[in-house]
């Protein structure tokens, strides 16, 4: 009986959590669509930049917990911190993913180029690329307890080599100036109104983020559990 | 002083070994070598490089032709060991796991360094450069030091998962970008003669950030990897 | 609604596009990941009756 009164208000925390960001996200395109200012020069596509660049920093904040997962994992050896890696993982894959999309459709008809190099963009590739790595990692591995601990390796590698990867990407960039104007333009020298806009967003998908991130991690946990019962099914079943 | 020995004379007991393996087998740098000719070939007819374009393209193609015949190098390091299984023999010995990492480092870094070293004169030729300015030879050191220390971590990650050949250098090119960067732009100067923004000096700067912490991120996990 | 008409280039499909393609990956990502959870729910209901019918059903150990 203790079960069915858990499993709905389990349900009934996630509908809640559900609607809020649903109602957050509402706000969120009224700031982007409505308050927010139009760009003189690249009109109303700019908007796409309150998709954009929150998905580009709740990547990096992703591959952070990510970081603190897997060196909680190698430490500690409990199986939670690898569900909360590996599901920040898969969440930080589908926003770089986003941000590489979103990426070519704002500058297609900004700047008249698919793809610019800049440095944000070409980073982000480079991460993308990585963090993938990490993903094939625990597929190809021999069994599961091999894949955590070698994408745990990967994912503090990978992290640490973030800044530097940026700070290369950067330079080069600043060194072969293909573009007279840079890529998306820089937060810094932004309209406050826009700024605005951008924070409402920021919020909004970070909200998104952390709802998406305990339904994953909570997912693996129960997966988890249903292997250790069928394991003991079976182990019973023999004995 | 005994920790020293105790640290120094296993890694280079270990890197003495698979020096002398390759002394014998020859087949390591052998390969990548004649594999890194072939590229330039190919890339020279690939992006039809010219006297013109030759300074402009010829750092890329060093790089790209130092860096794949670098990681069909490091493919080989941990195979042998799994497959004769001589790797768990090694760890049953009182012996630190880093000296192990450090042993294959140094024996990586040593095979890379000569066959970059073969290389570097046959690319002089048929790029028409000096291959003897020391902020070159300074970039290729510090970039070696650095694919050595990320290769040989996941060297020894690709050899126990499957599709290794694909594996490695999956992994191992995204983390070594900004080595790949920083050697090309640094290189760029030191042949073509430059009009770079960035000075090399900045750039060979980078590089070693990247070597002193992967030295010493890698070692660490390399101990996590190799333990079952 | 006259401001979007009179954007001098009509750069507005690229703007749907790029929400578009966001909102449609997130309904994917949450719709297999409810799936995977009703499976999930299904099995351990399985599991359950096997437990319940094999304990039910004569003594172990």
């Amino acid at each position: 009986m203790t079960t069915i009164s858990n499993r709905t208000r389990g349900g009934l925390k996630r509908n809640v959590a559900l609607a809020v960001i649903a109602a957050v996200m509402v706000l969120n395109m009224y700031f982007a669509f409505m308050f927010a200012p139009t760009e003189a020069t690249s009109g109303h596509v700019q908007r796409i930049m309150y998709i954009h660049v929150p998905m580009a920093w709740l990547a990096f904040l992703a591959f952070f917990i990510v970081f603190i997962g897997s060196i909680m994992y190698l430490w500690k050896r409990q199986e939670k911190w690898d569900d909360l890696a590996s599901s920040a993982a898969e969440l930080g894959i589908i926003f770089t993913t986003l941000v590489l999309i979103t990426g070519p459709i704002w500058a297609k008809p900004t700047w008249g180029i698919w793809w610019t190099w800049d440095p944000r963009l070409t980073s982000t590739l480079v991460l993308w690329l990585i963090y993938v790595g990490y993903l094939m990692l625990r597929a190809y591995s021999a069994n599961r307890s091999q894949g955590m601990k070698f994408s745990a390796v990967l994912g503090i590698v990978g992290f640490i080599d973030v800044p530097i990867v940026y700070f290369a990407v950067d330079w080069w960039r600043t060194q072969h100036q293909r573009l007279v104007l840079g890529g998306p333009s820089l937060e810094s020298d932004l309209h406050p109104d826009m700024r605005l806009a951008l924070m409402v967003s920021v919020i909004a998908f970070t909200l998104l983020f952390a709802f998406l991130l305990r339904q994953r991690t909570s997912l693996k946990r129960v997966e988890r559990g249903v292997r250790e019962m069928k394991e003991d099914a079976e182990i019973r079943s023999e004995g | 002083m005994r920790a020293v020995a105790e640290f120094v004379r296993p890694a280079l007991l270990v890197a003495w070994k698979d020096v002398l393996l390759e002394l014998r087998n020859r087949e390591v740098v052998a390969t990548a070598l004649v594999f890194g000719v072939m590229l330039v070939v190919i890339f020279n007819f690939a992006l039809n490089i010219t006297p013109e374009t030759v300074d402009v393209l010829a750092p890329g193609v060093l790089w790209v032709a130092f860096s794949f015949a670098g990681v069909l190098a490091m493919s080989r390091a941990f195979v042998a060991e799994k497959e004769e299984g001589t790797l768990d023999a090694l760890l049953l010995c009182p012996v630190s796991r880093d000296s192990i990492y450090f042993g294959k480092m140094l024996a990586m870094f040593v095979f890379m360094v000569v066959i970059e070293a073969a290389l570097l004169p046959i690319f002089a030729v048929f790029f028409d450069f000096s291959a003897f300015s020391a902020t070159l030879i300074g970039a290729i050191v510090l970039a070696t030091l650095g694919f050595a220390a990320v290769g040989t971590l996941f060297a020894a990650v690709a050899a126990n998962v499957r599709s290794r050949e694909m594996m490695l250098p999956i992994l191992f090119f995204p983390l070594v970008s900004p080595v790949i960067i920083g050697a090309v732009e640094t290189s760029g100067a030191a042949i073509g003669g430059g009009g770079s923004l960035t000075s090399p000096l900045r750039w060979l700067q980078l590089i070693a950030v990247f070597d002193a912490v992967f030295i010493v991120v890698c070692p660490w996990l390399f101990s996590v990897v190799v333990e079952e | 609604m006259i401001a979007l008409i009179t954007t001098p280039v009509n750069n507005i499909p690229y703007l749907f596009a790029a929400f578009a393609i966001t909102w449609a990956v997130f309904f994917v990502y949450v719709f297999i990941t409810s799936r995977r959870q009703d499976e999930l729910e299904q099995e351990m209901e399985g599991l359950r009756e096997e437990m319940r019918g094999r304990d039910g059903g004569g003594g172990e150990m």
